[in-house]
């Protein structure tokens, strides 16, 4: 779990560091067709978290309509909702993305301004389908940038950070969320994630432009020099920078303003008595030990879920081997056993080491396993319904009855352990 | 204590200015409960269940943006606060440019008190982050429950992967600001911490801290045995100083006038 880049822990994280690099040419292009897109909210999508898995899940009704109430409160306006990509979706338009990566590394403000030019009219009719699904950044700044190109071009090749394809892990980059959902709330920027790095670059193109207060936006962009990056990002970034910067001049630092005057004097007659330090001591280790215990859990709940991911897996390996014996009942019945008993060892092997790695874990947190074993009739039931529901929608055939006692003694064995 | 309540406490009492930016437990379990009672045809249910994984996905749209928004004020901040150290050493500290005890000792304290704070924020939002996952776990399998469906598995997965969750930036920082308070913090202090630790200590108000404090207990609270205990439930909590933290009293804010 520790990568130098820790936004970077998810699988999209290649297909879409090459996503920036081409939402920034059409921005210009579609921003018309962006305005009508965001009219249309039916259009059939697919529920991207189980469109792998889910079976005869329909696309989307137009759910504004049929969910007035509920949804009121989870303030959402209906205008802007990108419901999810679709996996398919986003593969369909990576494709683009190649093509318009592959001549000229893609430095904004450099000689690929021509080449983006060009590209647009071509893109265009291609972007129009993923306009609809992508929410541009309208950057009406762009056509300057490109203008300032020359001015700025021995200061870009001064800066030291060096682009921008992605697999140079120290060279900071942006990158959009490694998930596909753009943020409902502001509809006209997709997600960036900042990451210290990133950060650093912007301090230094701020110092360079004369500090927080003379630094524009447009001059930060161009001397950071990284893909992906807009000047709205940029923009938002600076204005957080200078109300950190400002803030602990005015008031306390913190810029929730949690604690209000009253307050103070409270805490502060409560510290003096036991002394500030030792009370912010104390603070301190509550503190760490809240965060240690939720490293704690995350951990578990990870493990957990990997655990329920064998398990499904070793499932549908089951239900694979079950309707092969059912296809050829003949020929299959002699191999059809041995699989199926490796099947049945092998999960009792892994799910031990991994039982005993949860356990320790569990114990670490002061846990007796007796605890989770009596627990654990609970548990089976919850599986074997799952197994039900599986079940019910495969095909029947004479062997199942074999094969369902088999099953279940299996998972019993384990949770039992 | 069931989840809902729960839930509804930890907004509550941990950041209330927050609350928008949760898990709208009740609102999707409420969802459940009509899905589950509409008896019927296999694409009405199939289509609830769209609708269902909508609000989800709105959800966590939600949680995404709100997380990294806070993120990135916690970058900014936590380099703020480096650079503010470096200052006052520079400036007050022994070898500095203007070198004062009573100024650096102050200055310190102060930055101290920021730096603790800055702390209990980010650890608050590891535990938003946390709350969530767990809200959604828990309405998932809620959902899996009433419509004998599976969709609690696949779709946790793909939770697992969101920003919010991935909560490692955040927990860096918050672990490069522990290494920080141990440079910052003076020797002296850790015997008369031994001494105060056995008096019950009253922690006043609102405040970073008294939020962590319930933080804390909330989760004991919540992972205490419950009776759906299953494969996917984590374990009771089992906290070392459990004492010492009871024993923080938590005050009911004073009225202001």
């Amino acid at each position: 779990m520790s990568s130098p880049l820790p936004a970077l822990t998810s699988p999209f994280k290649d297909k879409y560091t090459t996503l920036p690099s081409s939402s920034s040419s059409p921005s210009i292009a579609t921003s018309d067709m962006h305005v009508s897109a965001l009219t249309h909210v039916q259009r059939p999508q697919n529920p991207t978290f189980i469109s792998q898995s889910s079976r005869g899940v329909a696309s989307l009704p137009p759910v504004n309509s049929s969910f007035p109430q509920s949804t009121a409160s989870l303030n959402h306006t209906p205008g802007n909702e990108d419901a999810s990509w679709s996996l398919d979706q986003l593969q369909k338009f990576l494709d683009l993305p190649e093509n318009a990566a592959a001549p000229a590394p893609n430095q904004l403000a450099e000689s690929g301004t021509d080449v983006m030019a060009s590209e647009d009219h071509d893109k265009k009719t291609d972007w129009h389908e993923w306009a609809d699904d992508f929410i541009n950044v309208p950057d009406p700044d762009w056509s300057r940038v490109l203008d300032d190109t020359n001015v700025l071009d021995s200061k870009l090749k001064v800066s030291k950070q060096q682009p921008q394809f992605h697999q140079n892990q120290p060279a900071p980059h942006g990158e959009f969320s490694s998930n596909a959902y753009p943020s409902s709330t502001t509809p006209t920027k997709p997600r960036m994630r900042w990451t210290p790095e990133l950060h650093e670059a912007f301090l230094e193109a701020v110092n360079l432009l004369g500090g927080s207060e003379r630094a524009t936006p447009k001059g930060i962009l161009k001397l950071m020099n990284v893909e992906g990056l807009t000047i709205y990002h940029v923009k938002s970034h600076l204005q957080k920078y200078r109300t950190a910067r400002y803030m602990p001049e005015s008031s306390e630092g913190t810029s929730e303003k949690k604690v209000t005057s009253i307050e103070k004097m409270k805490s502060i007659d409560l510290k003096t008595s036991i002394g500030i330090t030792e009370a912010l001591r104390m603070q301190m280790e509550v503190q760490k030990q809240l965060h240690e215990q939720l490293e704690i859990q995350r951990n578990l709940q990870l493990r957990i879920e990997e655990q329920g991911r064998y398990l499904q897996m070793m499932f549908e390996k089951q239900k694979k081997v079950e309707n092969e014996k059912s296809g050829a009942p003949s020929s299959a019945l002699d191999e059809a056993p041995s699989p199926l008993s490796g099947l049945n060892h092998l999960p009792c092997n892994n799910d031990k080491s991994d039982s005993e790695a949860l356990h320790q874990d569990k114990s670490r947190i002061g846990i007796d396993s007796g605890n989770a074993g009596s627990k654990n009739e609970k548990g089976t039931a919850d599986v074997s319904m799952k197994q039900k529901a599986l079940e019910t929608e495969s095909t029947h055939h004479v062997e199942k009855n074999d094969d369902e006692s088999g099953f279940p003694v299996l998972k019993r064995a384990r949770t039992e352990k | 204590m069931k989840f809902g309540k729960w839930l509804k406490q930890q907004i509550e009492e941990t950041l209330p200015a927050w609350r928008d930016k949760f898990l709208s437990y009740k609102q999707l379990k409420k969802l459940v409960r009509l899905i589950s009672l509409a008896e019927s045809p296999e694409f009405g249910k199939v289509d609830a269940e769209a609708e269902f994984v909508y609000l989800l996905n709105n959800e966590i749209d939600k949680f995404n943006a709100f997380f990294m928004e806070q993120e990135e004020d916690f970058i900014i901040r936590h380099k703020e606060l480096q650079q503010g150290i470096k200052r006052v050493i520079d400036t007050w500290g022994p070898n500095g440019t203007k070198p004062s005890e009573a100024e650096y000792i102050d200055e310190m304290a102060k930055v101290r008190k920021e730096i603790v704070d800055f702390h209990g924020e980010m650890v608050l939002l590891v535990n938003y982050s946390n709350v969530n996952y767990t809200g959604l776990g828990k309405i998932l399998k809620k959902y899996d429950k009433r419509t004998g469906r599976l969709l609690r598995l696949p779709f946790i997965q793909k939770v697992l992967q969101q920003p919010f969750f991935v909560t490692d930036l955040v927990s860096k920082l918050v672990k490069e600001c522990e290494n920080t308070i141990d440079e910052v913090f003076p020797v002296e202090v850790k015997e008369e911490i031994v001494k105060v630790q056995r008096e019950a200590i009253t922690v006043v108000g609102k405040g970073v801290f008294r939020n962590t404090v319930t933080a804390l207990l909330s989760m004991q609270e919540i992972r205490r045995g419950s009776s759906t205990y299953g494969h996917f439930s984590l374990p009771p909590l089992d906290l070392p100083d459990s004492d010492l933290i009871h024993s923080f009293q938590l005050n009911s804010p004073i009225p202001t006038v």
